[in-house]
């Protein structure tokens, strides 16, 4: 913790925590400064009181710390993070109800495409909505590096929470926790702690294994190309990075009934949802490979275990390989099961920071800049508006996430269930340089017949999975 | 054992202590996530300063088992 004064006052404040310093980092090699805006539109059908809603927001404000995030840049341009007492800008409002539906959303895509000024500013911004169709609601951007999408979910569903106390006298939710407690608990375990250096010691020795595959969500194409531009024939990276980030995002939605089916083989199997997920997607890379036994994905952890973590805000995201080596005679089942324990094993060593792995990755493994194993990046989002919350009355919901433009990985996909159904929808994220639209169509119809033969029956192998779709 | 992973596992999901006992079960009963169990295996790694195979994680479902499988790392 460091003092700082401000405007006459003096401040205490503290370091980025590793899951901070990943976005620090994109954001000091990326000249688009939107990169790290999250856009989401949360819409309900029915009449509102927006005085009522503006009161409910400012005291989720001040229920939740990291939505008072505040960041400074030090002389020697080391960044640190404190806390205002209290939110006191003005809500809009927005009444694009006379608007065609799809015109409003665009209009809240470019709001999402405006960087936030970086230091010693609000790095939030919401505004009520009220759209086409008797639908209202909020709109709001976050700075990444204070919300990731687990607190933005609590964040809202807090919103609404209180909205519906005050106006419907119903139950009160329960208070959040604490984000400087949390954060002073991930500063704890960076300073030198065993659990650190156990974590250490695991990351190197996964690093020392062997090297990996480079597999692309587009098949061999990018990793030919570039042997041949190295003259190197045995290469297995490839470069990821790219001068152009524009981005955007298609979204697919898989129907009630199928999503049920894939959560109750998860349940009868006693399975995650997030490693069936990442078995069929590195069975379609696999696919798209040459049928390579070697697949490296990028897994997100989500890192919120306790209920302190669960409730205190910020962001906490970080990124590993999930890497897998299956032989065609594994059955869909067993592969699920590896899949399950390399998962495991990440979770219990995730709080290691990810940047400081892939550096020591690169540098084991001798890596050109902008190169990587992995193609693609996968999150699994459990979380929904309405789960346990038995206080959000049973209307009609719609829910938005809005691009802002540009990313840094070439395509970053997040399975998420709907708020309206429970059934699981497919957020692509994607560097338009790297794939089309058509390609991730491609890459979902593969997706999804992998995972329902796979299921359909999990002893076929894997060899016989890779053969019939 | 049950009492000192009462508070643990109390830090990790909403549950009344009184209400653990050594037929829950993690995912079913207490509504653990792989997530949350890793972490909480890592915890109680720490507090009784043992080390958990990762080849047995999955066979430990209830809090009985856990209880059973710590006890027998801590005194071998």
């Amino acid at each position: 913790m460091k003092e700082f004064q401000v405007n006459g006052v003096t401040l205490q404040c503290y370091p980025l925590t590793a899951a901070q310093r990943i976005h620090n980092y994109s954001t000091m090699h990326c000249p688009y400064h939107q990169l790290l805006n999250i856009g989401t539109g949360f819409y309900i059908q029915m009449e509102t009181d927006f005085s009522l809603l503006k009161e409910a927001i400012y005291e989720s404000y001040q229920r939740f710390e990291s939505m008072r995030l505040r960041f400074l840049k030090d002389t020697d341009d080391t960044v640190y993070q404190y806390l205002v007492p209290f939110e006191e800008r003005d809500i809009e409002y927005y009444d694009f109800s006379h608007w065609k539906e799809e015109d409003a959303h665009d209009e809240m895509r470019r709001w999402t495409a405006v960087p936030f000024k970086r230091f010693h500013s609000p790095m939030s911004r919401i505004v009520m909505i009220s759209l086409p169709d008797g639908y209202n609601g909020i709109y709001m951007k976050v700075d990444h590096m204070t919300m990731d999408s687990s607190s933005i979910i609590t964040f809202i569903r807090d919103i609404l929470e209180i909205y519906c106390a005050k106006k419907y006298d119903m139950a009160y939710p329960k208070p959040m926790q604490s984000y400087i407690k949390a954060l002073e608990k991930d500063l704890a375990y960076e300073a030198g702690s065993p659990a650190q250096k156990k974590d250490a010691a695991f990351w190197k020795a996964e690093i020392e294994k062997s090297e990996p595959m480079y597999t692309d969500f587009n098949g061999m194409g990018r990793l030919i190309r570039q042997r041949i531009e190295n003259h190197n024939p045995e290469q297995r990276s490839a470069k990821v990075t790219s001068v152009s980030p524009e981005a955007s995002i298609s979204v697919f939605q898989l129907e009630k009934e199928p999503s049920e089916r894939l959560m109750k083989f998860c349940e009868e199997k006693r399975v995650p949802m997030a490693s069936l997920l990442l078995m069929g997607l590195r069975t379609v890379l696999s696919k798209f490979n040459g049928n390579e036994k070697d697949v490296s994905i990028k897994s997100c952890v989500a890192r919120r275990g306790t209920l302190l973590e669960k409730k205190s805000g910020g962001t906490r995201i970080h990124f590993f390989p999930l890497r897998t080596i299956m032989e065609p005679e594994m059955t869909f089942m067993d592969g699920l099961r590896m899949m399950q324990e390399e998962q495991n094993k990440i979770f219990r060593h995730a709080n290691y920071d990810s940047i400081a792995h892939t550096f020591q990755r690169n540098r084991y493994w001798k890596l050109t800049p902008g190169a990587s194993y992995e193609s693609i990046s996968l999150t699994y989002q459990p979380m929904t508006l309405k789960q346990d919350a038995d206080n959000i009355p049973d209307i009609p919901y719609k829910t938005m996430w809005y691009t802002n433009g540009v990313a840094a990985q070439p395509l970053y996909l997040t399975v998420m269930h709907r708020v309206e159904d429970g059934g699981l929808n497919f957020n692509f994220e994607y560097r338009k340089d790297a794939v089309t639209d058509y390609e991730m169509e491609y890459l979902y119809y593969y997706l999804c017949r992998v995972l329902f033969r796979g299921i359909e029956n999990s002893d076929r192998t894997i060899g016989e999975i890779l053969d019939i779709i | 054992m049950l009492d000192q992973l009462k508070p643990i596992i109390c830090e990790y999901v909403e549950v009344e202590p009184e209400d653990i006992t050594p037929d829950s079960r993690f995912i079913e009963d207490l509504h653990f996530n792989s997530y949350d169990f890793m972490s909480f295996l890592g915890e109680v790694e720490e507090l009784l300063e043992v080390t958990v195979d990762e080849q047995d994680i999955l066979e430990l479902d209830t809090v009985g088992k856990a209880i059973a499988y710590l006890e027998a790392l801590k005194n071998a």
